[in-house]
C-alpha cells in the first residue's frame, strides 16, 4: 500500500533510531512518540549461562564486531522487524564514545547491513529537541556514568563537560556489597543464613530489580542525616527511623530480607561529596562555572536530566535541593544566578534521548545531508568524529536534489 | 543426521569478505555465482510479517500500520504469557425495565498463567469476544507531533537555504543550463505544475521571485518552548514508613515492556497487542538472487527457494577413525555424498605448501590421486535391492565400499604434532558441477552451452579428534 508510505514521509522510509546504552537500548522508528523496545544490551551465546555486555571498550575489533553484529541482527529481525537495507540510521551516542567503538558500529552498520546512512547524533543535543528549547544544562544519569553537558543555542560547550563514574552501576555494586553484608535469606528449612552461603552471589539483574522496585532517594534533609550517622564512627548521630525492612522472594523457596536502612541509604553514594567535594550536583555546577559568563543564567533555568538512573523516585527532588545548598558555598560565589529550574520532557527519562533522536530522525529534508551516507564511507572507510576537523563534511559529496543513495528498493519486500 | 549431531568435525571454507569455516550443513550455494555462501556473507531480508500466537499472516503494510503488532492477540503484562479471552455472564438491567436484571454476556482477558485478569486493572468487560481493547496512548502526543511539525519547518528552510546556494554557484559556472533547474525551483517552492504549464516560456528569475514570495507567505508554525519548574515533586510522606507491597510494584522488565508509560504500580499494567514475528529470505550480496525464500504462509515451513549447499555440493563425512599416533601413517576412512542426479567427478588435492588457506591442518595427508566418480543420486535407487550397482571399475586401495549415490573411500593421515590438539587435516575437493537449473541464457549461448560443467574447487578442514594416548 503505497498510500500509507507516502503519507507525511516523502517517499522515504522512516528511519530506525537506536540508542545503544549501556545497560539498556531503546530502539524504534522515527516521528513516533516513545521506543518500539527497551531491552537489556546483551546478547546470549550458546551455551553460555552468562550473556555477554555488548556496550564494552576494552576489547578487541574483531570480537566487537562479532558481538555488536549479532545484537542489531537480532534488533532488526526480532525487533524491529524491517529491512535494514532500507532505512537510514540514527544513533544516539554519548560524547565520550571511543572512537573504535563507533567505528566498529558504523562498519557493522554499512558492511554487514549495508543500511543507506549513518548518523551519530549525541543524547545530549538530542535531549533539547524534546522540549523545544535551544539552550539547557543537560544532565545524562546512565549505567556507567554520569556526564553533565551544558548546550548553548543548540551548541554543546565541549570544554565545560563534567563527569563522574557515579550511575547505575556504581549503585548496584553499593547495593550488593550493603546487601551481602547486613540482610539474610530464609529458606525453607533455615532461617536467617547469610547469602553467600545459600546462593553465592547476587545476579545483576536481582540486584537492579531490588532498586528499582524497593529503592528510592531520600529527600534533603533526612539524606543528610543518613550521611552523618554513616561516617560518624562514634555514634553519636542518630539515623532516623528506616522504611520497613521487605520481604524479596529470590525464587520459590528463598527469601531475601532487604533491610530498610539500605532501601533508603543506598542511594546516598550519587550524593556524598568526594575528596575532591564532587558529587553529582557538584557536576552541573562545575559545569556551569566552565561556561562563559552570560550564558549561565540561561543555563541554570534550563536544566535537563535524562538517563536511568534518574528515574529513581526523589531522585530529581533531591538533586535540585542539593544544588540550591551547595551553591550557597564560597566556593561557587561566581555564580550570580541562584536560580535554577528543571526541566519535564514529554517522555520518560530514560527514553528522551531517544525521543530527541525520534524528531530529529523525522526531518527527512535535511537527515540526508546530515548523515554520512554508504557512499562516503566506501570512499573513505571512516566516520568522521565530532571533534574531527581535518575530514570535509559529509555532505560535500551527497546531492541534495538526488534521490537517497543505494536504496536497493527494487528488492525490497516490504511495499 | 551426522552432520546435524556434529557440526565442527568438518568444515568448508567460504570465501567471502572473511573468510568463514563452516559446516556444510550451515551454508547456502549460489548457483548463480557458483560459490558457497555463509549466513555472514548474504543480506538477510524480511519477507512476510506473522503472529506467532494464532499464525495469521499480515501484510506487510498492514503490520506497519500495527506497529508490528497483533490486531487480536495479547501478551500478558505480568509474565508476557498470551492472554485468551473468557466468557461470562453478570446480570445487567434491562433496557426497559431497568428494575429487573437479565444475565447478559461479557468477555474479559485473563492470563491462563499466572491469573492476571483484565479486571484486576480495572478495564471494563467487553460485551463482544472480539474485544475491541485499547491500549493507551501516550499522553504526549500531541506535544510531539506539534514539536516535530515545528522542526520540519526549521528542517525545511535549511534545505531551502542550501538549495538556493547550491543554484547560485551552479548559475554561476553553467548559465546554458536553465531549464532543469526551472523545474527544479518550481518543485521546491511548492508551486505545482499549473504555472510552469502555463508560462513555459517565462523567465527563470520571475519564477522564482514569485515562489520565494509564496513560500514566505506560507504560515509560520512556533511553539512554546517547555516551561522549566521551579520545584519538583517530592516523595511523598508515607513513603518513609509505609511498608510495600512487592506485587504491587511492577518488575523492571515490566516497566520496559512498555516503553511509553513504565508504570511503577501494577495496577496500571495494560495488555498489549502481541508482537509480530517475521520471516526471513536471504539474498547473495553479489548478485542479489535470492538463496531462500520462505512459503507465505505462516503454518508451513517449506520454502520456495532454498539453494542449501547440501543438494549441491559433495559432502565429506568421516566414516571412522583408527588410533593416530604421532608421525604414524594411518588410514580414515571418509565417505563422499553425491547430491545430484548425475554423476560427479571428484578429484582431492593436498593443500600447497604456501596455500593461505591452509592455517589449522597438523598432519600431512596423502590423498588418492585417482579421480573419483560418484554415482548420480536416485531417490528410488534406495528401496531397490536388486539394482545392478553401476560399474565403475574402482580400485579397492582407494574406494572402500560403493552403495547408490556414496562411496567410502580412505586417506593417509601422519600427524605432525606432538599436542593434545586436535589432529586437522585439509584438502581441497575439486568436482564438477552441471548448473541444470540454471535459466538458459538468451542470445547466442546455445542450451548446451549451459549445462557446460563448472569445475569447482572448495577447501575442507576434517577435524580427527586427538591422538592415541
Amino acid at each position: 500500500m503505497p498510500l500509507f508510505d507516502g503519507l507525511g514521509s516523502g517517499g522515504e522510509k522512516t528511519a530506525i533510531v537506536i540508542d545503544l546504552g549501556a545497560a539498556y537500548t531503546k530502539c524504534g522508528f522515527a516521528g513516533e512518540t516513545g521506543p518500539r523496545f527497551i531491552i537489556p544490551s546483551e546478547i546470549r551465546k550458546p551455551g553460555q549461562q552468562q550473556p555477554v555486555k555488548v556496550v564494552q571498550y576494552n576489547i578487541n575489533t574483531e570480537e566487537l564486531y562479532a558481538i555488536l553484529k549479532e545484537f542489531i541482527h537480532i534488533l532488526y529481525f526480532r525487533h524491529l522487524l524491517v529491512n535494514p537495507r532500507d532505512r537510514r540510521v540514527v544513533i544516539i551516542e554519548s560524547i565520550l564514545c571511543p572512537t573504535h567503538f563507533r567505528e566498529t558500529l558504523t562498519k557493522v552498520f554499512f558492511k554487514q547491513f549495508e543500511v543507506p546512512s549513518v548518523l551519530f547524533a549525541s543524547s545530549h543535543l538530542m535531549a533539547i529537541m524534546t522540549l523545544g528549547i535551544n539552550s539547557a544544562l543537560v544532565m545524562d544519569c546512565g549505567h556507567t556514568e554520569t556526564l553533565v553537558l551544558p548546550v548553548y543555542e543548540c551548541t554543546p560547550i565541549l570544554p565545560a563537560w563534567e563527569a563522574l563514574p557515579l550511575g547505575g552501576k556504581a549503585i548496584h555494586k553499593e547495593l550488593d556489597g550493603l546487601l551481602v553484608e547486613l540482610c539474610t535469606v530464609d529458606t525453607d528449612t533455615s532461617s536467617g543464613q547469610s547469602i553467600p552461603a545459600i546462593i553465592g552471589t547476587i545476579p545483576e539483574e536481582t540486584v537492579e530489580d531490588i532498586k528499582v522496585r524497593t529503592c528510592f532517594v531520600s529527600d534533603f534533609q533526612r539524606g543528610l542525616k543518613i550521611q552523618e550517622a554513616k561516617f560518624n564512627l562514634d555514634g553519636t548521630a542518630e539515623r532516623p527511623a528506616p522504611p520497613p525492612d521487605v520481604d524479596y522472594p529470590l525464587d520459590g523457596e528463598k527469601i531475601l530480607h532487604v533491610k530498610g536502612s539500605i532501601r533508603d541509604s543506598v542511594m546516598e553514594i550519587m550524593f556524598e561529596q568526594d575528596n575532591e567535594e564532587k558529587s553529582i550536583a557538584s557536576l552541573i555546577l562545575d559545569a556551569l562555572v566552565k561556561c562563559p559568563i552570560d550564558s549561565r543564567k540561561v543555563l541554570s533555568e534550563n536544566l535537563v536530566v535524562i538517563g536511568g538512573t534518574a528515574m529513581m523516585p526523589g531522585f530529581l527532588h533531591r538533586l535540585l535541593a542539593e544544588i540550591r545548598l551547595l551553591v550557597e558555598k564560597p566556593k561557587y560565589s561566581m555564580l550570580a544566578s541562584k536560580s535554577f529550574r528543571i526541566h519535564a520532557p514529554p517522555a520518560k527519562p530514560n527514553c528522551t534521548a531517544w525521543l530527541g533522536g525520534a524528531i530529529f530522525g523525522a526531518l527527512q529534508d535535511i537527515l540526508g545531508s546530515r548523515s554520512v551516507s554508504r557512499d562516503y564511507y566506501n570512499q573513505t572507510g571512516r566516520i568522521p568524529d565530532w571533534c574531527c576537523l581535518s575530514s570535509p563534511p559529509p555532505e560535500s559529496l551527497y546531492e541534495a536534489g538526488k534521490t537517497p543513495p543505494l536504496m536497493k528498493r527494487a528488492f525490497s519486500t516490504e511495499k | 543426521m551426522a552432520s546435524l549431531l556434529q557440526p565442527d568435525k568438518v568444515v568448508y571454507l567460504v570465501r567471502g569478505e572473511k573468510q568463514i569455516r563452516a559446516p556444510l550443513s550451515q551454508l547456502y550455494f549460489c548457483r548463480y555465482c557458483s560459490e558457497l555462501r555463509s549466513l555472514e556473507c548474504v543480506s538477510h531480508e524480511v519477507d512476510s510479517h506473522y503472529c506467532p500466537s494464532c499464525l495469521e499472516n499480515m501484510p506487510s503494510a498492514e503490520a506497519k500500520l500495527k506497529k508490528n503488532r497483533c490486531a487480536n492477540c495479547f501478551d500478558c503484562p505480568c509474565c508476557m504469557h498470551t492472554l485468551s479471552t473468557r466468557a461470562t455472564n453478570i446480570p445487567a438491567p434491562l433496557p426497559d425495565d431497568p428494575t429487573k436484571t437479565a444475565m447478559k454476556k461479557a468477555y474479559y482477558l485473563a492470563c491462563g498463567f499466572c491469573r492476571w485478569t483484565s479486571r484486576d486493572v480495572g478495564m471494563a468487560d467487553k460485551s463482544v469476544a472480539s474485544g475491541g481493547w485499547q491500549e493507551p496512548e501516550n499522553p504526549y502526543t500531541q506535544r510531539i507531533n506539534k514539536l516535530i511539525e515545528y522542526y520540519q519547518q526549521l528542517a525545511h528552510r535549511e534545505k531551502q537555504e542550501r538549495d538556493r546556494k547550491k543554484l547560485a554557484r551552479r548559475r554561476q559556472c553553467m548559465p546554458l543550463a536553465f531549464s532543469q533547474h526551472t523545474i527544479h525551483v518550481v518543485e521546491k517552492y511548492g508551486l505545482g505544475t499549473r504555472l510552469q504549464r502555463q508560462r513555459p516560456g517565462a523567465p527563470i528569475s520571475s519564477l522564482a521571485g514569485l515562489s520565494l514570495k509564496e513560500g514566505d507567505d506560507q504560515k509560520e508554525i512556533s511553539i512554546e518552548p517547555a516551561q522549566a519548574l521551579d520545584e519538583v515533586e517530592p516523595l511523598p510522606e508515607d513513603c518513609y514508613s509505609r511498608p510495600i507491597s512487592l506485587p504491587e510494584v511492577t518488575t523492571l522488565r515490566q516497566r520496559l515492556l512498555q516503553p511509553d508509560f513504565q508504570p511503577a504500580g501494577a495496577s496500571q499494567l495494560h495488555p498489549r497487542h502481541k508482537h509480530l514475528l517475521m520471516k526471513r529470505s536471504l539474498r547473495c550480496r553479489k548478485c542479489e538472487h535470492n538463496l531462500s525464500k520462505p512459503e507465505f504462509n505462516p503454518t508451513s515451513i517449506k520454502f520456495k527457494i532454498q539453494l542449501v549447499a547440501v543438494s549441491y555440493i559433495p559432502e565429506v563425512r568421516i566414516m571412522s577413525i583408527p588410533n593416530l599416533r604421532h608421525l604414524k601413517e594411518s588410514q580414515v576412512l571418509l565417505t563422499l555424498t553425491n547430491p545430484v542426479e548425475n554423476i560427479t567427478h571428484v578429484t582431492l588435492s593436498a593443500s600447497n605448501e604456501e596455500d593461505p588457506d591452509d592455517i589449522n591442518s597438523t598432519a600431512e595427508v596423502i590423498l588418492p590421486n585417482k579421480e573419483l566418480a560418484l554415482a548420480g543420486k536416485d531417490a528410488a535407487a534406495e528401496y531397490d535391492e536388486l539394482a545392478e550397482p553401476q560399474d565403475f571399475q574402482d580400485d579397492p586401495d582407494v574406494v572402500a565400499f560403493r552403495k547408490s549415490n556414496k562411496i567410502g573411500f580412505f586417506i593417509k593421515v601422519i600427524p605432525q604434532k606432538e599436542e593434545d590438539s586436535d589432529v586437522t587435516v585439509s584438502f581441497k575437493i575439486r568436482h564438477d558441477f552441471r548448473n541444470l537449473t540454471a535459466p538458459i541464457r538468451p542470445s547466442e549461448e546455445s542450451s548446451e552451452a549451459a549445462v557446460e560443467a563448472v569445475w569447482l574447487t572448495h577447501h575442507v578442514e576434517l577435524r580427527l579428534g586427538p591422538l592415541a594416548p
